[in-house]
């Protein structure tokens, strides 16, 4: 039973590294992306929207596949770690959902908004970091909480590449008849996203000091 | 000498031509009001003088110093518009105020990241932060706002938010003041604060242009009116001769058509 619990832990922090590096890494590179796709440069907008489209429009687990073989069978540079191929395919995926989900806010944020801080000799990148980036994050909120909870599910994904997260680990037990791991790791992840809608919540309603 | 020329002004929106030569010249501490049915041209002419649109041919001329060219083939670059802009106070119709901000930061932000920029030393910008916030609470305080400082915009009056955002573009220290509609957002009621607010800066001698829809308040507080009317400048003059004494039909028919 002990020994069943450890493996099982082991196997969620694996799940918790690829939830806390993705989320730390996609969240800046989302913004990039965004910068990309909502860019007056023509030939940069449309790069950046097919890139999205492709990303968006496969499913994770082609992607993760594709990180982790085509460096290897394309420019025999092969990957060589697993987890790093997983993190790669999380990172490019949720940053470019990221992208579509700052793009929204960007464009909901009044015009007036700009041209306040332009006649008041603002550059544009101060209204856009002092002005209108704080009422993005905000506006942002409900559906990056969606985003980032169906994160914490997908990195069981990592399994098809071999990463030894908890589904995979609970489900070796079920070779010796032991049916309670696998369907444990649920609660794992009920728990966690639990403790993340809080926070979501806590950090809405410190948010929520002005409308607007 | 005037303090801003404006002359033979063009600007047009894809087909749409909404200023057709348009000209005229203030002096310093003029109050001039442009009136005219929605759609003549008014806010263009205001947002073209402020860099929010760029006219496409014409002058404009502040103190003497050609702030824009429409025949110049160099383009000023962003620094060099903004520059110019700080010249203006501008205020909306719809306020624009930043709704993170409580009153007193919505007034501190821009003239701060500016004082940052110019000064070197820390203790230079300890002093100019510590100026500009004098100010500012002399502005609110005013206007009537010194117990609202630390609220935020949603928990204001339109009439409150409108007079904060006059203070936040007075703190710049413009030579012009140019109001878009400052009162059509507002109830009939609360009008009148805003517009008492306006009539202080003009007893100070304050130079200003004012788009409204305010009849009354332009015959009052103008030393000029002038009536816009399909992108050109149709009448002008004094406003006891304009609206007593309309010479043209189109003016005449727009001041009966308007509640004074």
């Amino acid at each position: 039973m002990n020994a069943t619990l450890q493996s099982l832990f082991k196997g969620f922090a694996q799940n918790g590294i690829i939830f806390a590096v993705t989320l730390l890494l996609a969240i800046p590179l989302g913004l990039i992306i965004t910068f990309g796709s909502m860019s007056k440069f023509k030939p940069l907008k449309w790069l950046t929207k097919t890139f999205v489209w492709i990303i968006r429009g496969t499913p994770l687990m082609l992607q993760i596949f594709v990180v982790l073989y085509a460096p290897g069978l394309l420019f025999e540079f092969p990957m060589r770690s697993r987890m790093t191929a997983v993190l790669v395919a999380f990172i490019i995926n949720y940053a470019a959902y990221f992208s579509e989900i700052y793009r929204g806010g960007i464009e909901s944020i009044p015009k007036g908004q700009y041209e306040a801080g332009q006649v008041l000799g603002m550059t544009k990148s101060q209204v856009f970091f002092k002005v209108v980036l704080f009422q993005v994050v905000k506006r942002i909120m409900p559906p990056m909480s969606n985003e980032v909870i169906t994160l914490v599910k997908d990195t069981s994904l990592a399994r098809v590449a071999g990463v030894m997260e908890i589904i995979m680990s609970a489900e070796r037990f079920t070779k010796q008849g032991l049916i309670w791991p696998l369907f444990s790791t649920g609660l794992y992840f009920l728990i966690f996203n639990g403790i993340l809608t809080l926070l979501f919540g806590y950090i809405e309603k410190k948010l929520d000091y002005y409308r607007g | 000498m005037a303090i801003l020329e404006v002359k033979n002004l063009k600007k047009s929106f894809g087909k749409t031509s909404v200023l057709k030569d348009v000209s005229f010249s203030m002096q310093r501490g003029e109050v001039v009001s442009i009136i005219g049915s929605s759609g003549s041209g008014k806010t263009t002419l205001l947002r073209c003088i402020n860099f929010l649109e760029k006219a496409d041919s014409g002058k404009i001329i502040l103190d003497g110093d050609i702030i824009f060219d429409g025949a110049a083939t160099k383009q000023f670059t962003a620094a060099e518009i903004r520059q110019k802009q700080l010249n203006f106070g501008f205020v909306f119709q719809s306020f624009n105020l930043f709704p993170q901000y409580n009153v007193l930061d919505n007034v501190l932000l821009a003239p701060k990241l500016l004082a940052k920029e110019r000064c070197t030393g820390v203790q230079e910008r300890e002093a100019a932060y510590k100026e500009i916030e004098k100010k500012a609470k002399a502005l609110l305080e005013k206007a009537g706002l010194d117990g609202k400082l630390g609220n935020y915009p949603c928990e204001l009056s339109g009439g409150q938010q409108q007079r904060v955002a006059i203070c936040r573009a007075l703190v710049q220290g413009p030579k012009i003041m140019l109001f878009d509609e400052p009162t059509s957002a507002l109830d009939p009621e609360i009008t009148n604060e805003v517009l008492k607010v306006i009539k202080s800066l003009a007893d100070e001698d304050m130079t200003m242009i004012i788009v409204t829809h305010e009849m009354t308040f332009a015959k009052n507080i103008s030393d000029r009116v002038i009536f816009m009317d399909k992108g050109v400048i149709a009448e002008e003059g004094a406003p006891d001769e304009l609206f007593t004494n309309p010479k043209s039909d189109r003016l005449k028919e727009f001041l009966s058509n308007v509640r004074m």
